[in-house]
């Protein structure tokens, strides 16, 4: 299961229908959550990123609102721009990857690997602006590390252009395609109840029908400060979450171009004590954002110390690709498997930290 | 919300303590036999949202900390952001003999993490249908995520050999 990550599933079997499925994970369980606690505050930075391999910065997000909140530190208005832009051009790439990845599942390699040029497109942003492709390191606490270099919005502006541009190609090619609808309708279908009832979140619940956005439920960075819609689809099957990514993916694309357009000018972070001797106060507090596979939250704890006493992702593939993923396969076929799993957007990486 | 709902289990539970957080969280501290009660009293309230079970290890205390992180999904005719219901609700157990009954029957969703706390921490869940390994191989004589269990003499333990660390090599 490369396309996902290092994942296993023991299916039981009844001729070509699965009878039982058991979720294997951690292949990929590096025990990020311990060494955290061994490593101070900023040193962290560079691990949490590593925890979700298709989109980091929404880790470094996470983990910087932690530690903001548990320090109490204020991040200048500009840099909440800079960062929801950020946030919403890896939105794009992650989903461009997912689409890779399914697009592939289902044998559409053309748009597999189209899906994949543009996302390096995406990538050679972050590359300009962070000296990293897919690792950043550009979210700490108090703001972002670096304004945007000069024409860096224009350049923005040109890409997503050019990959908004091609979606009448992605549309003919893949998300019409009648292939995709026969291969997709009805297939790994998860009801509003079970959705609620295994704590899912992201593409699972919103291809059920509700409107179920942190981005709208508890804003963080600037996403209240743009209109924007949340996409919901009604079937809750493989169909609905692909055609919710799309959606998606076009609404960050007009997201970005509305923050661009409303960012202030100004500082880009606000100055924290010294790094390498910060002991930030004592406390636990649970921050959420939303990342492209649902709600990623951390509860974080500190004891006056220079590093965190504990610090737990809650990240949104671990209910999908362990209780949802269990249910949704009882009762489909073999050659479906990959379909589902990656129609859930599960990323291993998240669920074994 | 938050308020009401610290008014409710104030004059229902006994053995807890609430306060309601600056940034407006409920905090709720039972004790392990009732910990199980005030979830599904929360369920029914409406906290159909069970977000993370985490658990702290507070060495100094010889105390283990299981921690329930709860909000509400959205109900039909509310919008995003309507309701602001969050609890973080926690309880403390012995180290020596840490134990739990589960609440697999309350939300489905916990077996998971039941499963991982009991792997990385030590601690049992009683009830749960699948308390066996999630991520890690092997045995452990101390429960890898708690305080004492000692990362550079597992990987002497193991490999023979530390990698030297600031030295010449």
């Amino acid at each position: 299961m490369g396309m996902v990550g290092n994942f296993s599933i023991t299916l039981t079997v009844e001729g070509d229908r699965i009878v039982k499925a058991v979720a294997n994970p951690g292949y990929l369980h590096r025990g990020f959550e311990k060494l955290m606690e061994l490593r101070s505050w900023i040193k962290n930075f560079p691990m949490v990123c590593r925890m979700n391999v298709v989109e980091p910065d929404s880790m470094e997000m996470i983990y910087s609102m932690g530690v903001e909140k548990l320090a109490g530190i204020e991040v200048p208005e500009r840099a909440q721009f800079i960062r929801s832009i950020y946030l919403e051009l890896a939105r794009v790439g992650s989903h461009l990857f997912g689409l890779w990845a399914y697009a592939n599942m289902l044998g559409f390699d053309t748009v597999a690997q189209w899906a994949m040029y543009h996302r390096d497109l995406v990538l050679d942003l972050f590359e300009e602006l962070t000296g990293g492709r897919v690792y950043h390191i550009y979210i700490w606490p108090g703001g972002v590390r670096r304004d945007f270099p000069d024409g860096f919005e224009d350049r923005i502006v040109s890409t997503l252009h050019s990959i908004g541009g091609c979606v009448p190609d992605y549309d003919n090619t893949f998300f019409n395609n009648r292939l995709f609808y026969e291969r997709a309708k009805g297939i790994g279908t998860v009801t509003r109840e079970d959705a609620v009832a295994m704590g899912g979140t992201g593409q699972v619940l919103r291809a059920t029908g509700m409107e179920y956005d942190i981005r709208k439920v508890d804003p963080y960075a600037a996403y209240d400060r743009v209109p924007w819609d949340v996409h919901t689809r009604t079937d809750g099957d493989a169909y609905s979450r692909i055609w919710v990514v799309r959606d998606e993916m076009i609404e960050s694309v007009h997201m970005i171009f509305k923050l661009l357009d409303a960012m202030p000018k100004g500082d880009v972070y606000n100055r924290i004590p010294n790094p390498f001797k910060w002991r930030v106060p004592e406390g636990d507090a649970y921050v959420r954002c939303e990342s492209s596979r649902g709600e990623l939250g951390l509860y974080i704890v500190s004891d006056g110390g220079d590093s965190p006493y504990r610090a737990h992702f809650r990240t949104p593939s671990y209910p999908h690709g362990l209780t949802v993923l269990e249910k949704a396969l009882v009762g489909e076929s073999i050659a479906d498997v990959g379909n589902i799993m990656i129609s859930l957007y599960v990323v291993a990486p998240e669920i074994d930290r | 919300m938050n308020g009401s709902l610290e008014r409710q289990l104030d004059s229902i539970f006994r053995d807890i303590q609430t306060d309601v957080a600056d940034d407006g969280r409920l905090r709720v501290r039972a004790t392990a036999e009732s910990v199980l009660s005030v979830l599904k009293f929360l369920k029914d309230a409406g906290c159909d949202y069970l977000q993370l079970v985490s658990c702290v290890d507070w060495v100094e205390q010889d105390q283990l900390e299981i921690v329930y992180v709860l909000s509400r999904y959205i109900r039909e005719g509310e919008q995003p952001g309507d309701d602001q219901t969050r609890v973080v609700l926690t309880t403390l157990v012995p180290r020596g003999a840490p134990s739990l009954p589960t609440s697999i029957g309350v939300f489905p969703i916990a077996e998971p993490y039941e499963r991982e706390i009991h792997e990385l921490f030590g601690v049992r869940f009683e009830g749960h249908p699948r308390l066996t390994p999630l991520f890690l191989e092997r045995e452990y004589d101390i429960p890898p995520f708690r305080k004492d269990f000692d990362t550079r003499q597992y990987v002497e333990d193991l490999f023979g050999a530390v990698p030297p660390v600031g030295e010449e090599s």
